[in-house]
C-alpha cells in the first residue's frame, strides 16, 4: 500500500516534466494548424496574401494543374500563365489570373508564389482580350521578324488562357 | 521540350515582361490605367568609345544584347 502511494506521487512529480516536453516547439508547430498551408501570394508591387492559412491552392504549373493542401511534398514549379483558386476557411474561392512566374512550396507547409502581374477575374474586360488575340494572330501569321512573330506567339497563349478564363 | 520563345533567342525575364505587360492590357479602364502607369520604365543608357560618350538610347527602345 505504501510503496504504491510512492509510485503514485512519483507519477505525479512525473507529470510536469512530460509536459514541458509536450511544451516543446517543432517545426509541424511552427507552420500553423495541420490542415491549412500557409499562403504567400507576392507581386513585385503588391502583397496579396501575407502568411495566410488557407484550405487549398490550385496553381497553374508548366508540368500541369496541380491543387496544394497542407503537408505537400516541397517542391518548385513553374507556372504558366493562368488561373489560381485559393481555397479558403468559410470564405469560399478566390481565383486570381497570373501572369506567370513560380511557386515554391516549402517542408513546413507554406506556399510562396511570386509572380509579376496577380489580377481576379473580374478585373479583365473580355472585349480587350478579344481585340487583341485578333491582334496577336495578326502579327504571328505576318511576315514580321523571328523576335515579333515568338512575342505575338506569347501573347496569343496568355490572352488564350484569359479567354478561356474570363467569361 | 524548349519553349518556342526560347529558340526566338528571347530570355525568360523578356517572357515575364511580354506576359505582364499582356495582363495588364487586357484590364477594364481603371485598374489598367493604374497598372499601366507601374510598367512604364524611364532608363537611358549610352556606350562610352575611346573616352567619349556614345549617343544616349533609350533602354526600352533597345534590344537587350
Amino acid at each position: 500500500m505504501n510503496s504504491l502511494r510512492t509510485v503514485s506521487r512519483v507519477a505525479l512529480r512525473a507529470r510536469p516534466t512530460r509536459s514541458l516536453f509536450a511544451a516543446t516547439r517543432t517545426y509541424a508547430d511552427a507552420a500553423g494548424p495541420g490542415d491549412k498551408i500557409r499562403l504567400s501570394l507576392t507581386l513585385p508591387h503588391q502583397t496579396i496574401y501575407k502568411a495566410s492559412d488557407v484550405i487549398q491552392v490550385n496553381i497553374p504549373a508548366e508540368s500541369g494543374d496541380m491543387g496544394i493542401l497542407a503537408s505537400h511534398v516541397p517542391s518548385i514549379e513553374q507556372l504558366r500563365p493562368g488561373v489560381m483558386e485559393v481555397i479558403e476557411e468559410g470564405a469560399g474561392s478566390k481565383s486570381f489570373f497570373l501572369s506567370g512566374g513560380f511557386a515554391i512550396v516549402q517542408p513546413d507547409s507554406q506556399l510562396s508564389i511570386n509572380a509579376v502581374e496577380a489580377y481576379p477575374l473580374e478585373d479583365f474586360s473580355i472585349e480587350a482580350i478579344r481585340a487583341q488575340l485578333i491582334e496577336a494572330n495578326k502579327i504571328a501569321n505576318g511576315s514580321g521578324s523571328e523576335r515579333d512573330i515568338a512575342e505575338a506567339a506569347i501573347e496569343i497563349e496568355v490572352l488564350e488562357a484569359l479567354q478561356a478564363a474570363v467569361r | 521540350m524548349v519553349a518556342a520563345w526560347k529558340t526566338a533567342g528571347l530570355t525568360y525575364n523578356t517572357y515575364l515582361a511580354i506576359a505582364a505587360r499582356v495582363v495588364r492590357r487586357s484590364l477594364k479602364e481603371q485598374p489598367r490605367l493604374a497598372a499601366e502607369r507601374r510598367g512604364q520604365m524611364q532608363l537611358k543608357f549610352a556606350k562610352w568609345e575611346g573616352g567619349k560618350q556614345g549617343e544616349m538610347k533609350n533602354i526600352a527602345a533597345e534590344q537587350v544584347q
